[in-house]
């Protein structure tokens, strides 16, 4: 019967250490997604134009979370994508008036108010969703600069990354704009940054 | 000598194949399932990378954290080891007891179950932790665990023959034994099937509340709960039948079962009720996969020479 209460003791003690290790191990991953969203920069100002008409500057990044992506509205490969995946977020949190969508194009030659907004019917099915146009250069120093995204060979050579940014105009973190797992991810990190207020 | 050898073996693959089971609820429950994107390796490496420079340049940076990279590693690397022992066991089990059918078949097909669990992880990680796949792969521990278990035991009883040669057994008893093996594993199906629909519903609205969420559930959340008490009644029973046993053992389970059901129910109704820590579903879901095993071992004491 001893042997047994000693089994029984290993055994309790065992599964309390398992329970002390589990809450670490839970405490330290949930601390890891909030620390894995660290402040990048802030957003320089600019100016671009909604294709409504109005104007859209880093002053409307304020109070709302922002994801952000560069696109033409003639790309075949990525853009598609990207913007049936913003799409998808946009459905997703349609309940939340915290987030907002921007993209920007990359051929403003081409792509004029109007084709923007038939860009915009054919993706978004909510009014938070901009899509942006500017003075190329603006763009290209926008996208270097601000985003520290590469912008040679435009129309063609945009990022497919989405940007999250947060309410005060800060880029929290890159997501490859056509990898479901980090369209998932990106999901968490809204969830996380709405969490925090 | 040689039976020895398979029980302590088989025993190390069962306890490794628990604490295995541990830890693969840890990477559900603390999210940590795509800690890795890439399987078997982590972010191309076999141990996972500590800094962001060591991430090769196929792999998105951004997409890596430490933390949850090590925690699905040693999911991981846990299966490795289990696999390993189950390894030995088959070696044993080939080498000297090619004639014992029990035991070579229970060694076998743990074996295909190991592995065949490890392959769907690769599948789980590639499917970016499509839900139903992630409880499929529980479901194929637990069965491993079971057939683990009924190694044991089947290894002990030819170790401790004595013991169990003048045993009575009793039908209803061992009748309800199955009765319950089955109930428990429904059950675990449906507590799997609830965690199931509870993340597919917030896939699609990732603000609901917790409560929201319970309250977009299908009404068979009720009958978990409902299983759970049946449950409840039927190890009182067993109990009862075991409680003058002449094998120790017996008696023992009987009252490890009645208090591990208490136990969980006692968890899972604090859970619906209160906003407890994720350690509760861990422990709710880890202490239910004990009872698999627990049945297995019991049924196979009590009801040992009856077939014989």
């Amino acid at each position: 019967m001893s042997d047994l209460n000693k089994k029984l003791i290993i055994a309790f003690f065992s599964v309390f250490i398992l329970g002390i290790i589990g809450l670490f191990t839970i405490d330290q991953a949930t601390q890891s997604r909030i620390n894995n969203l660290p402040l990048i920069t802030e957003i320089p100002s600019f100016q671009l134009e909604n294709f409504d008409g109005t104007s859209f500057t880093e002053q409307n990044l304020d109070n709302q979370i922002t994801v952000a992506s560069f696109i033409f509205t003639q790309c075949e490969g990525a853009c598609p994508i990207m913007s049936e995946n913003m799409g998808l977020l946009q459905k997703r949190f349609a309940e939340s008036n915290e987030l907002q969508f921007v993209s920007i194009t990359t051929d403003p030659d081409y792509d004029s108010k109007d084709i923007l907004k038939e860009f915009s019917n054919k993706y978004s099915n909510k009014n938070n969703w901009f899509f942006l146009r500017g003075n190329i250069d603006e763009v290209v120093e926008l996208s270097q600069d601000g985003f520290f995204l590469s912008a040679s060979l435009l129309p063609l050579g945009h990022s497919t990354r989405l940007i999250l940014i947060d309410k005060d105009r800060n880029i929290r973190k890159y997501y490859e704009g056509t990898i479901d797992a980090n369209i998932v991810e990106l999901q968490n990190d809204i969830v996380t940054l709405i969490k925090q207020g | 000598m040689k039976k020895q050898l398979f029980f302590q073996s088989a025993v190390v693959s069962t306890i490794l194949s628990y604490l295995l089971i541990f830890v693969g609820g840890l990477v559900r429950v603390s999210g940590s399932g795509m800690g890795c994107p890439d399987w078997p390796r982590c972010f191309g490496r076999w141990i996972p990378p500590t800094s962001v420079d060591q991430i090769p340049s196929y792999i998105d940076p951004t997409a890596f954290n430490i933390v949850l990279a090590w925690i699905e590693y040693s999911n991981r690397s846990l299966g490795v080891l289990v696999g390993l022992s189950i390894i030995v066991l088959n070696i044993i089990a080939i080498y000297y007891f090619r004639k014992e059918t029990k035991l070579l078949i229970s060694a076998i097909l743990s074996l295909i179950l190991v592995v065949a669990n490890g392959g769907l992880g690769a599948i789980v990680v590639s499917s970016i932790l499509n839900p139903f796949l992630v409880s499929l792969h529980m479901i194929l521990a637990l069965m491993l665990v079971s057939v683990l278990s009924y190694a044991c035991i089947e290894s002990y009883k030819l170790i401790h023959e004595d013991k169990f040669k003048n045993l009575q057994g009793s039908r209803t008893l061992s009748n309800s034994l199955i009765l319950f093996w089955l109930l428990i594993f429904i059950e675990i199906l449906l507590g799997t099937g609830i965690r199931t629909n509870l993340e597919l519903i917030s896939i699609d609205n990732p603000l609901l509340s917790k409560g929201e969420l319970l309250n977009a559930l299908d009404s068979y959340k009720y009958f978990h709960s409902f299983l759970g008490f049946t449950l409840l009644f039927l190890s009182i029973y067993i109990y009862a039948k075991l409680k003058n046993h002449n094998l120790f053992i017996a008696k023992f389970l009987g009252i490890f079962i009645l208090g591990m059901i208490i136990v969980q129910i006692f968890l899972g109704e604090m859970m619906v009720f209160f906003e407890l820590p994720q350690l509760t579903r861990l422990f709710h879901t880890w202490g239910s996969s004990w009872l698999v095993g627990v049945i297995i071992i019991l049924y196979n004491c009590i009801s040992n020479e009856r077939s014989k």
